[in-house]
C-alpha cells in the first residue's frame, strides 16, 4: 500500500493499535504520540518524554514495526524523539498583564532601579547640556529656578524653534529638583498628555482626581504648551491649575515654539499669565555649540569623534535633533565598515546621503506629515507612546516607508519617530512586510493604504 | 536480591518518592516503586511518565537484584517501622519479603523490565545553585505560575540565563501577576556566552522545594535531545521534561518608572488585606488601596456584606493615588515573603503595581490592578 501523509497514516495505525492493546496502555503511552516523518527506511515518532519512549521501545517495538510495514509496505526502522506534539491552537491567551497597553520597550537590565520621574529621561541633566551664547540666558534662569523653586521666576516660560534643547533644559530642571529633594512632587508632561488627562477625566466623570493630581504639585512642567491652542476646556483647566499653583508658590515651567502672545487661539488671560514670570528664548545653536553638542553625543554613544569631524558635521545642519540623526548615520556607517570616524568617512556619508534618497528631496518629516494627514492623526500622536491599534498601524506604515523609500537606518527611523528603539522599528517594518505578503482581505487594506500614501508622496516629489 | 537497610534512610525519602506517583496512573507498574541494588547502595525510583524521582540510600547488599513493589503499601509499611529498625529485604520469584526483628511482610512484585528507564543521559550541567538561596527564591516565584494546563507556557517557570554573566532569572506568571527572582554569582558552567531560556513545568519546581531539608547544592542538567531537565542534589534526582512553548514577553511589562512609592510593614499590610478580604468576598475580591500622605488606607465593600477600612502606616513619596487589586493575589504574595519591609511602586490606577522587598534588588512581583468606577 502506498505511503500516505504521516498524520493520516498515524491515525490509521493508532486506530488499529487501540483495539489491540489494553486501554490504560494506549491512553498513557500512545495518546500523545505523533508520526513526524516517514520514508522507506525510517519512521520518526515523537512522544512527550524519554520515559514514555523507553516504555514504547521496551514493549511495543514489534507491534509498531508490524503496523508500519503493513501500511507502507516497507520495513522501516523506528526513531523516537522526545517532543510534545503541538496542539493546533493559535496564539495563547497570555492574560491582561500582556495586553498591548501594558507592553513597553523591553529592557536589558530588568532589575535596574526604576526612575522616579515618569517621562523624564535621567540623562538629560545640566551637566551634559552644552551652553553657548544662544541658550545661556535660558540655562541660567533654569538654574536659578532650581535653586529657589517657586520664588524666583514663576512661571518660567522658555520658547524657541525645534531642536534647540528646550526639552533637555526642562527635563534637567526636573532631574535637578528631584536630585536635591526626592520628596518633591514633580510632574512633567507634554501639553498633549495634559489634554488627554483632562479629556479622560471629563469622560470618566472623575475630574476630582485629576485636579488633585495637578494642583498639589511642587513643580509642574508642561512641554510644547502651544498645542493647547483652541482647546477651550483644557485652557480653562490649565488656567485654574496655574492660579492655584502660583498662589501656593509652586513652580511652573512651560515651553513653546513661540512667545505666549504669538500663540494663536490662546485665551488672553492665559497668555498674560504665562508672561507674568520670566520669558526667555533659546536661539538656534551657533556653530560652536553644534560642535560641542556633537562631542557630548559622541561621549554618550561611546565613540571617538575628532574635533575636525565634529565641525564638518556641524556645518551641515542647524537644528540639534537632525544633527543627532546625521551623527547616528555616521556612527552606523563607521561601525558597519569597522572604520574610525574620520573627515573622509564623514564626507562620504554626507555626500552619499543625497544620492541615497530615491524619493528625491523628501524629508522624513514629509513622510510623517503625509501619513498623519492620510490617517487624520497628529504627528505628536504618531511619535507618542500610545499604542492604540490605529496609531500602531499608522506608525508601522511610517516605519516601512521611511525604510523602503528613504532607506533610512533603523536607528534614524527610531529617532524620527520619537526616540523609539531600533528593534521596535525592525519589528514594525517586518510586520508590514509580512502583511504585504498576505492577501488584501487579510491585511485589512494595509497594502492599499501604502500604495495610496506612496502616490501622494511621489506627487510631492514631482513638485 | 538480599539486602539490609535502616528504616530511617527510606523513611526520609518516602515523601519525595511519592510525589512522582500519580494515583490516576492507569498502568499498574506506574503505581509501583522500583528497588534496585547499585554498587552497595539501594536505589529507589518512581515515575508517572511526566516526572520521575530517583534516590539512593546506603544499604548492606548481600545479593544484587531489582524489582518493583506497590508504592502505597510499601510506603505505609516502611513508615510504620521504628526509625532505627533494620529492615531485611529478600526476593523470590514473584514476591518481596520485608522483615524486621518481629515483623514479616510479603508484597507482590512486577518485574523491573516493565518499569521505564527514567533517563538515558543526564545531559549537560547548566548551573549550580546554593540550596538555601535556590529554594527560598523559588518559593517566591512558583506560586505565580498558572495552574491552567490549557496555557502550557504560563504553567511553567522560565529560567532565563543571562549572556556572559553568572546570572539566571526565574520568572513565573499567570497573566494577572508575575514573580521574578534573580540569581547572581552562580557556578554556571556551560556556554557562558550563550543566552538561553528554559521553560520548566511549575509542578517540577514545586517538588524541588521539598529538598529543603537535605544538604548540598542543587545542580541543573538539561538534555536538549531528550527535551529533558534534571535537578540533582547529592544522590537525589528529579527528572522532568521541558515545555515547548513561547513565553510571553515578560521583559516588556516591567515598569521602568513610577509615580508613587510606598514602603510598609508586610505583616501589618497582610493583616489589613486579610480583614478587608472578608468584606470583599461578595464583590469579586476587590480591595482598594488609597495612598495618602503617610499611610495606605485599605478598604473593601460589598452591598450585602458591608464595608470596612484599615489604615496601614507607610512611608510615602510621590503622588497620592488609588489602586484596586484582587485580594487573593495580595494575600498570596504576602504569605510567600519572609522579609518584613515591602516597597510598593505604582504609576496610576491602571498600570501594574510593583512589589519589592526593601534592600533586595533581586526580587520583583507585579500585579495587574482592577479597573473600578469612582
Amino acid at each position: 500500500m502506498a505511503i500516505k501523509d504521516p498524520d493520516t497514516l498515524w491515525k490509521t495505525i493508532l486506530g488499529e493499535i487501540e483495539t489491540e492493546i489494553s486501554k490504560p496502555n494506549f491512553l498513557t503511552l500512545f495518546r500523545h504520540t505523533m508520526l513526524l516523518s516517514i520514508s522507506d527506511k525510517t519512521a520518526t515518532i515523537a512522544a512527550p518524554s524519554a520515559m514514555i519512549i523507553d516504555m514504547l521501545q521496551k514493549r511495543f517495538m514489534p507491534l509498531l514495526k508490524q503496523k508500519l510495514a503493513k501500511h507502507t509496505g516497507n520495513e522501516a526502522s523506528l526513531i523516537f524523539i522526545a517532543k510534545t506534539p503541538k496542539k493546533g491552537v493559535g496564539e495563547e491567551r497570555n492574560g491582561p498583564l500582556f495586553i498591548n497597553e501594558v507592553l513597553r520597550q523591553p529592557v536589558t537590565n530588568i532589575l535596574s532601579q526604576p526612575r522616579f520621574l515618569s517621562r523624564v529621561r535621567p540623562e538629560f541633566t545640566f551637566e551634559n547640556l552644552a551652553v553657548s551664547t544662544s541658550n545661556q540666558l535660558a540655562v541660567v534662569s533654569a538654574q536659578t529656578v532650581v535653586k529657589n523653586l517657586g520664588h524666583s521666576y514663576n512661571p518660567l516660560f522658555i520658547y524657541g524653534p525645534t531642536g534647540v534643547g528646550k526639552t533637555h533644559l526642562m527635563q534637567a530642571i526636573a532631574n535637578e529638583v528631584f536630585y536635591k529633594n526626592q520628596e518633591r512632587k514633580i510632574i512633567y508632561l507634554t501639553s498633549e498628555e495634559f489634554t488627554n488627562d483632562v479629556v479622560e477625566a471629563i469622560r470618566s466623570n472623575d475630574t476630582a482626581r485629576m485636579k488633585k493630581r495637578f494642583r498639589t504639585a511642587d513643580l509642574l512642567i508642561i512641554d510644547d504648551v502651544q498645542f493647547i491652542a483652541g482647546k477651550d476646556r483644557v485652557q480653562e483647566e490649565l488656567f485654574h491649575t496655574f492660579n492655584i499653583l502660583i498662589d501656593n508658590a509652586s513652580q511652573v515651567v512651560l515651553s513653546s515654539d513661540r512667545p505666549p502672545n504669538e500663540i494663536k487661539k490662546l485665551e488672553k488671560r492665559l497668555s498674560s499669565r504665562f508672561t507674568a514670570g520670566l520669558t526667555v528664548d533659546i536661539e538656534l545653536p551657533d556653530f560652536e555649540l553644534r560642535s560641542a553638542i556633537l562631542l557630548i553625543k559622541a561621549k554618550k554613544y561611546g565613540v571617538e569623534l575628532p574635533i575636525d569631524a565634529a565641525k564638518l558635521i556641524a556645518q551641515t545642519t542647524t537644528d540639534a535633533r537632525s544633527l543627532e540623526g546625521m551623527f547616528l548615520r555616521i556612527i552606523t556607517e563607521s561601525k558597519a565598515r569597522g572604520e574610525d570616524i574620520t573627515n573622509e568617512l564623514v564626507n562620504r556619508v554626507l555626500k552619499g546621503k543625497g544620492a541615497k534618497d530615491p524619493l528625491g528631496h523628501l524629508h522624513p518629516d514629509d513622510v510623517v506629515a503625509c501619513v498623519c494627514s492620510f490617517y487624520d492623526i497628529k504627528s505628536t500622536q504618531l511619535k507618542g507612546p500610545k499604542r492604540d491599534a490605529s496609531l500602531v498601524r499608522a506608525r508601522q506604515i511610517t516605519m516601512y516607508l521611511l525604510k523602503k523609500e528613504l532607506q533610512m537606518t533603523y536607528l534614524e527611523i527610531g529617532n524620527t519617530l520619537g526616540g523609539r528603539d531600533h528593534t521596535t522599528i525592525m519589528y514594525g517594518v517586518g510586520k508590514i512586510e509580512s502583511q504585504l505578503s498576505t492577501s488584501e482581505a487579510k491585511n485589512m487594506g494595509v497594502s492599499a493604504d501604502i500604495l495610496r500614501i506612496s502616490r501622494i508622496l511621489s506627487g510631492q516629489r514631482g513638485d | 536480591m538480599k539486602l539490609y537497610v535502616l528504616a530511617s534512610h527510606i523513611q526520609k525519602k518516602l515523601g519525595f518518592l511519592n510525589k512522582a506517583i500519580s494515583p490516576r496512573s492507569q498502568l499498574p507498574v506506574l503505581l509501583n516503586i522500583a528497588l534496585i541494588t547499585n554498587n552497595g547502595k539501594l536505589q529507589l525510583k518512581t515515575t508517572d511518565l511526566e516526572i520521575g524521582v530517583q534516590v539512593e540510600i546506603p544499604a548492606n547488599v548481600e545479593e544484587e537484584g531489582e524489582v518493583t513493589v506497590p508504592a502505597k503499601t510499601f510506603s505505609e509499611l516502611v513508615a510504620s517501622f521504628n526509625s532505627d529498625e533494620k529492615i531485611i529485604m529478600t526476593t523470590d520469584n514473584t514476591t518481596l519479603h520485608v522483615s524486621t526483628g518481629k515483623t514479616k511482610s510479603i508484597l507482590p512484585t512486577i518485574p523491573i523490565d516493565d518499569f521505564p528507564n527514567l533517563f538515558e543521559e543526564k545531559g549537560e550541567e547548566q548551573a549550580v545553585f546554593p540550596k538555601e538561596l535556590f529554594i527560598n527564591g523559588l518559593f517566591q516565584v512558583i506560586f505565580a505560575a498558572s495552574s491552567d494546563i490549557a496555557r502550557p507556557a504560563l504553567s511553567g517557570v522560565l529560567l532565563a540565563k543571562q549572556k556572559e554573566k553568572n546570572e539566571m532569572l526565574f520568572v513565573a506568571t499567570d497573566g494577572y501577576r508575575l514573580s521574578l527572582k534573580q540569581y547572581k554569582n552562580l557556578k554556571a558552567v556551560l556556554g557562558d556566552s550563550e543566552e538561553k531560556e528554559l521553560l520548566i513545568p511549575a509542578r517540577i519546581m514545586k517538588e524541588i522545594v521539598l529538598l529543603k531539608d537535605e544538604d548540598g547544592d542543587i545542580r541543573l542538567f538539561i538534555s536538549g535531545k531528550n527535551n529533558q531537565v534534571i535537578f540533582e542534589q547529592g544522590e537525589t534526582m528529579l527528572i522532568g521534561r521541558l515545555i515547548e512553548a513561547q513565553y510571553p514577553p515578560y521583559q516588556k511589562i516591567i515598569p521602568q518608572d513610577f509615580i508613587t512609592r510606598v514602603q510598609f510593614d508586610k505583616e501589618e499590610m497582610h493583616q489589613a488585606v486579610k480583614m478587608c478580604a472578608i468584606f470583599a468576598r461578595e464583590a469579586a475580591n476587590i480591595i482598594k488601596l488609597s495612598v495618602a500622605k503617610d499611610k495606605i488606607v485599605v478598604s473593601a465593600n460589598s452591598p450585602s456584606v458591608g464595608e470596612n477600612t484599615v489604615e496601614v502606616a507607610a512611608k510615602v513619596s510621590g503622588e497620592e493615588d488609588e489602586i484596586a487589586f484582587n485580594a487573593r493575589y495580595l494575600l498570596e504574595l504576602f504569605s510567600h515573603l519572609e522579609e518584613e519591609e515591602v516597597v510598593f511602586e505604582m504609576s496610576g490606577p491602571l498600570s501594574p503595581g510593583v512589589f519589592k522587598v526593601k534592600d533586595d534588588p533581586t526580587f520583583l512581583h507585579l500585579i495587574m490592578p482592577i479597573r473600578v468606577q469612582g
